[in-house]
């Protein structure tokens, strides 16, 4: 009985095999046509993260405009090996293009350089990989977004008030720039009215962002205004705040601003600022057809920042560039 | 009096209660001393402190039970997690009343702790390797109810349309407080779960069988304890307290994230060995539990509130988590 199952299963398994061979096809190229549509092989490093998961909705939502292209979404599950072989899938299954959003840039450079030595435009998001064999990078700058929420602060406390800063991981350079950027654009040296009362690290996670924000809390009688790196920090952040009954005294600011988390929580009043780190997904899909197209398009596009507050958020944000 | 008192203080210190407890004071003097301006002596530290160690303890409550069978339940923050996506799910996009929505979940966890159950005691799988087995599909069964995404009460319907749904007051309830605001919800629910584990161990017969399993399975066989029913019902229990625990993340949350949790078993087990239960099994009891998942709270909130560094920390945890294990197993 099993062993006939299993029999089945294995018939069912060759037979799927075989239709997804027929269906991408061995052909060189694809004509770009809405019969015969350009397909992208876009391979994510993680969907574990939200923020990854946006921009394999924004690759799909922009590609959705172009009934002329067609994508294939990969998910490596956090491993670069895995992503290596599914460059080189792409590569075999003779797509027209490939996007990747590399985990790390030393196991992936070599896969990425032979599939554009091959003549297929790699697209690389979010993360680089090393050396020029690739077609376009685009990627946000955290160090600018940290500058820009850094000056937003000192400008909406007039110079004048305590901060307290609740940090990323700090061994990721997210981490590290969001933090830099951050004291550029405040300027504690000629603005001594600023002050960074706490700083502490909630490694991304929001339960640890409401802890920190408790001990910050229990250690300051008065605070201002409250810098987290990412958005679910901000609300952890609020979270204590709320508990403890001062959420009013203080304001709250985050990064990232996705459309279900970070704007969501400005719309309901909780953050009073968040700043977008773009995902790149529209700009991917726009390179994409110029360089399917045969155009020239830029090495490196570094993307610009959205601030989100309850004045613009209904209108979109407001771009920074 | 027969015995003078310095031969009863000299029993009592002998018994693992007791070596526990000192090193709780031990950590509270640590505290006293890096009070961090005085912050240490404020009551709100402390019942933040409680707070935050709930969803930790209710876990270490599961552990603690089969721990003493001699096994190991690494699932339980995987299914935390299940836990907590599936509260959010059931209440917010489909609205059902906490009422029906609580019993649905903790029937989850629970169904998910005896399948490792009976895979540990019927297949004769060993615990680790089953629960490591679960808890990577629990991750995964989160990651499927969730669609990949946090569950919030912005709703997005299939149409592609969205709007927000009023937060259910069962969220609100159990990240309230008591007694005046001096204890959170969530660590009365910690406690609850210590006195009903503190009952199953110490008053049942379910409880002596536990033991009994863990300290030598064969005896216990051989003296009509029904060893499997026994297995199973300690994951089953480590299952049924990893859901509440996961109504309580995903209440203080105020979401339902796939990715919550992560880690937290370790966490967990800590807890349960530096109160000085072992993992040898057949030994322990939730009362040391108690004590652990104090002292690895006040240790955190100690450095959380002298802002130590991220490094430092981990340094730290790992060099005290030592340092107690020694001293529990005395002189």
């Amino acid at each position: 009985m099993s062993r006939r199952v299993a029999g089945g299963l294995v018939w069912v398994a060759v037979c799927g095999l075989t239709a997804a061979g027929c269906g991408s096809g061995s052909r060189a190229r694809h004509a770009g046509t809405a019969a015969d549509p350009y397909v992208i092989g876009m391979s994510q490093c993680n969907l574990g993260e939200p923020w990854r998961v946006q921009m394999d909705a924004d690759v799909r939502a922009a590609a959705a405009e172009h009934p002329n292209l067609k994508v294939i979404f990969k998910d490596a599950q956090n491993s670069s090996l895995t992503q290596r072989s599914q460059v080189e899938e792409f590569v075999d299954q003779g797509v027209d293009l490939i996007i990747i959003s590399p985990k790390e840039a030393a196991p992936l450079t070599k896969p990425v350089a032979a599939a554009y030595q091959q003549g297929i435009p790699v697209i690389v998001l979010d993360r680089e990989v090393q050396g020029d064999q690739f077609t376009t990078f685009i990627g946000a700058d955290n160090v600018k977004i940290g500058r820009e929420a850094g000056t937003w602060i000192r400008e909406t406390l007039g110079g004048q008030g305590t901060i307290v800063e609740l940090k990323g991981l700090m061994t990721s350079t997210p981490g590290q720039d969001r933090h830099s950027g951050f004291l550029e654009g405040l300027e504690l040296d000629t603005h001594p009215g600023l002050k960074i009362v706490f700083s502490g690290e909630m490694e991304w996670l929001e339960p640890n962002a409401r802890r920190e924000m408790e001990s910050a809390l229990a250690t300051n009688a008065k605070i201002d205004l409250v810098y987290a790196h990412n958005d679910p920090g901000a609300h952890g952040a609020w979270l204590a705040a709320r508990a403890a009954g001062r959420d009013k005294e203080m304001k709250f600011v985050g990064i990232d601003a996705l459309p279900q988390e970070g704007q969501q929580y400005v719309k309901q009043g909780i953050l009073d600022a968040t700043f977008l780190y773009p995902t790149g997904g529209q700009e991917a899909i726009d390179v994409a057809l110029k360089a399917l197209a045969g155009g020239t398009v830029p090495k490196k596009i570094v993307l610009g920042t959205r601030l989100f507050t309850k004045e613009n958020i209904d209108t979109g944000g407001q771009a920074i560039r | 009096m027969t015995r003078g008192w310095r031969a009863a203080l000299g029993e009592w210190w002998a018994t693992p209660v007791a070596r526990a407890l000192v090193a709780l004071a031990l950590m509270l003097l640590i505290g006293c001393v890096f009070n961090a301006d005085g912050a240490f002596f404020k009551w709100s530290v402390h019942r933040d402190m409680l707070r935050q160690v709930s969803v930790y303890g209710i876990l270490a409550c599961g552990m603690t039970v089969v721990i003493i069978t001699a096994g190991i339940d690494l699932s339980v923050s995987s299914i935390l997690a299940l836990a907590a996506v599936s509260f959010a799910w059931l209440t917010l996009p489909e609205g059902w009343p906490a009422a029906l929505a609580i019993p649905a979940v903790l029937v989850i966890g629970t169904a998910l702790g005896s399948v490792s159950g009976v895979l540990a005691a019927r297949m004769r799988i060993q615990p680790f390797i089953v629960t490591l087995a679960m808890m990577v599909f629990a991750r995964g069964l989160a990651k499927v109810v969730s669609g990949g995404m946090k569950i919030t009460n912005y709703v997005q319907e299939p149409d592609g349309t969205s709007h927000l749904v009023p937060m259910p007051r069962i969220f609100g309830m159990i990240d309230s407080r008591v007694l005046g605001g001096n204890v959170s919800i969530v660590t009365v629910i910690f406690l609850l779960c210590v006195l009903a584990t503190w009952i199953i161990l110490s008053r049942l017969r379910l409880g002596r069988h536990l033991y009994a399993v863990g300290g030598n399975e064969e005896a216990a066989r051989l003296s009509g304890v029904p060893v499997a029913r026994t297995l199973v019902m300690a994951y089953a229990l480590s299952g049924l307290f990893a859901a509440i625990a996961g109504i309580c993340q995903a209440a203080q949350e105020t979401q339902g994230d796939p990715e919550t949790g992560m880690g937290y078993e370790l966490d967990a087990i800590a807890m349960v060995v530096i109160g000085g239960t072992t993992l040898a099994g057949g030994k322990g009891s939730v009362v040391l539990t108690l004590i652990g998942v104090l002292t690895i709270g006040y240790l955190q909130k100690i450095l959380s509130l002298n802002a130590a560094p991220e490094a430092t920390r981990l340094m730290l945890t790992g060099t005290i988590i030592v340092c107690a294990v020694l001293f529990q197993r005395g002189r």
